[in-house]
């Protein structure tokens, strides 16, 4: 009964990974919760510049990691940090994320720039970012409840980097807005719940 | 793991689903129930471990044993000697924990029965235990410059432990005269936060630049190098010009001596006189792990560096700035990190499991001017039974980088603050 018994318990444990020890895999929360130090508990982030990604699309936050660890994507401090796991491990730091619940802040602009935000929205960025950027898929985040402080960096990169900003689409429309436009939007999408 | 019956299996299997969405690997609430889990200090490493051991298995019982009645972070508190903020935003209650269901008691530790497993508080007596974790800090040195104690950090403030000394530290700034000098007098390796003194440095200096702009700043060093120097000295001159000078250990900075009454310091070479003087001590670990037999001939404590396990006493953890953590620093990022992987090989151990493979990471920002913030990276693995840097990865913010990306880094700072005591106090 025991002998039996034990090898789904093992299978189980791989799963989660404690019995992983052997052959040297680091299991998807042991690698996640270094990250919580400064995306918070389970990568829901208490603010402001570091963005939550709790509940992100496994697709899109594998490919992030991967473009910062190469380089493709800039960054102060996430590519020295991507460059310290495999492909494997950066996979599954991506779906031990993309797990977990979403969470908006609960910040609220003003009733002007929210207006101003969702004009633009409107006219430059629902097509991809549907439903107020509520939708997401692995070439599209999560924008909607969002820290406006991290989307107002991500946009000011896109902005300096014009048309080498990734996808192309998004740099042509994003090196026209102004410092206000991008503060508009940004506090349009963290008002978005 | 002898006894797994089905009904334990199943409970198992069930407690599994709910680890893996909780983010560490928890088991059986069954096999690990009502096993008592003592932690004792509240701050970087402490509140973490109690935290995660308590999110893997609410079936154990974790209670966090800390002296005071709120915690005040170290990390950003060189922020207070410019005035770019005040002690209480730095301090935070543990009325957070409370709610997840860890008991928080106020004690102050005096001592641990390894055999008997049994901690022993000053108030209440003894706290028994199944596994104890002590994430106690640093104690200092005082022996290590002569005429140094430490009735003398009345007037000769360390600031090395965010509190009244920082308040003391910053008062006698204020006081100061313009055309003063103050000396940071840096401690030899290994101590608490190795880029701390030298963005203290920058923290005075911003505040001497905009109140007594005829002032200096001189650390006189233990060391004839330090953490992000690079960096540092390129951010100093950037901002503070000629303000800030450092003298190594090779060029006479490292004191033998203070008379503390005179604000007298004697260097290897020369004799140097400060209106203010801030001397940060030879450290080694807290009196508490050195009372408890955890410590080795260096002061500070040999532990399995996968485990966190004392390789002095069974069952007994140590992390952060206590522990002898192979490549890691002893910084506050280095302790969450820690601290998680010994809650996962706690969890794992009262179980029956073995420990699981870990991963260690440190992030720390130093913020030389409210636009102008620089940082390190780290990231760790175990091989060979040591905690090393994983090849290629971690390194420091380049080198003459814009005023933009010295910018953003101040702001990741402060992120890194609001979320990193996010995880540890909610």
């Amino acid at each position: 009964m025991i002998k039996t018994l034990r090898l789904p318990l093992a299978v189980a444990l791989l799963a989660t990974g404690i019995g992983a020890h052997a052959d040297g895999i680091r299991t998807a929360p042991m690698l996640a919760n270094t990250c919580a130090g400064c995306h918070g508990t389970n990568g829901a982030s208490a603010g402001e510049f570091m963005p939550s990604i709790a509940g992100m699309d496994k697709g899109y936050l594998y490919s992030v990691m991967s473009d910062y660890k190469s380089g493709m994507r800039p960054s102060t401090i996430m590519g020295r940090i991507m460059k310290g796991y495999t492909e494997r491990e950066i996979w599954a730091i991506a779906g031990f994320f993309a797990a977990q619940p979403w969470t908006s802040t609960d910040r609220v602009a003003s009733a002007k720039a929210v207006h101003q935000g969702q004009e633009i929205h409107n006219r430059l960025c629902e097509s991809c970012h549907d439903d107020g950027g509520r939708e997401q898929d692995d070439e599209s985040p999560r924008l909607a409840g969002q820290w406006a402080g991290y989307t107002r960096y991500v946009l000011d990169v896109c902005r300096s980097q014009g048309d080498r900003c990734r996808p192309p689409k998004m740099g042509t429309r994003v090196k026209a807005l102004s410092d206000a436009e991008i503060q508009a939007l940004a506090s349009f999408y963290e008002s978005e719940k | 793991m002898s006894g797994i019956t089905r009904r334990t299996f199943l409970q198992a299997s069930g407690a599994v689903a709910a680890a893996s969405a909780l983010g560490l690997p928890a088991l059986s609430q069954g096999a690990a129930s009502k096993a008592r889990v003592i932690v004792v200090g509240g701050g970087y490493g402490g509140t973490i471990a109690a935290k995660y051991i308590q999110m893997a298995d609410p079936g154990i019982r974790v209670t966090l044993i800390e002296k005071d009645a709120s915690y005040i972070s170290c990390p950003l508190s060189n922020e207070v000697l410019s005035g770019e903020r005040d002690l209480a935003s730095l301090t935070f209650s543990y009325r957070g924990l409370g709610k997840r269901g860890i008991n928080v008691v106020r004690d102050e530790v005096v001592g641990i029965d390894p055999e008997k497993r049994v901690v022993m508080g000053k108030g209440k007596g003894g706290y028994p235990y199944d596994k104890l974790v002590i994430s106690p800090g640093v104690s200092f040195r005082w022996d290590a410059i002569q005429g140094m104690s430490e009735a003398a950090t009345d007037t000769i403030p360390h600031a090395w432990k965010a509190g009244p000394q920082t308040t003391s530290l910053q008062k006698q700034l204020k006081a100061m005269r313009n055309g003063g000098v103050c000396i940071i007098v840096a401690p030899p390796n290994p101590f608490r936060c190795p880029p701390g003194p030298y963005e203290r440095a920058a923290q005075i200096a911003l505040y001497l630049k905009h109140h007594k702009p005829k002032s200096k700043v001189l650390i006189l060093d233990a060391k004839d190098a330090f953490s992000k120097q690079g960096l540092f000295v390129e951010g100093w001159k950037r901002n503070y010009g000629d303000m800030i000078e450092w003298v190594s250990a090779a060029a006479g900075g490292a004191v033998e001596a203070i008379d503390p009454k005179k604000r007298v310091l004697t260097g290897s070479v020369e004799e140097f006189k400060g209106d203010v003087v801030n001397l940060i001590p030879a450290q080694k670990a807290a009196a508490l792990a050195e009372i408890a037999g955890l410590t080795d001939a260096s002061g500070w404590c040999p532990v399995d560096q996968q485990t966190f396990e004392s390789t002095r006493h069974k069952d007994i953890y140590v992390l952060g700035d206590a522990a002898i953590a192979g490549a890691m620093p002893k910084s506050g990022y280095a302790a969450n990190t820690q601290a998680k992987v010994c809650a996962a090989a706690i969890v794992a151990a009262l179980n029956g499991q073995p420990a699981p493979e870990p991963s260690y990471v440190n992030t720390c920002y130093s913020i030389i001017a409210p636009d102008y913030g620089i940082s390190v990276a780290g990231v760790y693995q175990l091989k060979d039974g040591k905690i090393v840097d994983v090849p290629g990865a971690g390194g420091l913010s380049p080198a003459n980088a814009d005023a933009r990306t010295r910018a953003i880094e101040v702001q990741f700072a402060l992120g890194w603050f609001r979320n990193i005591t996010a995880d540890m106090f909610s």
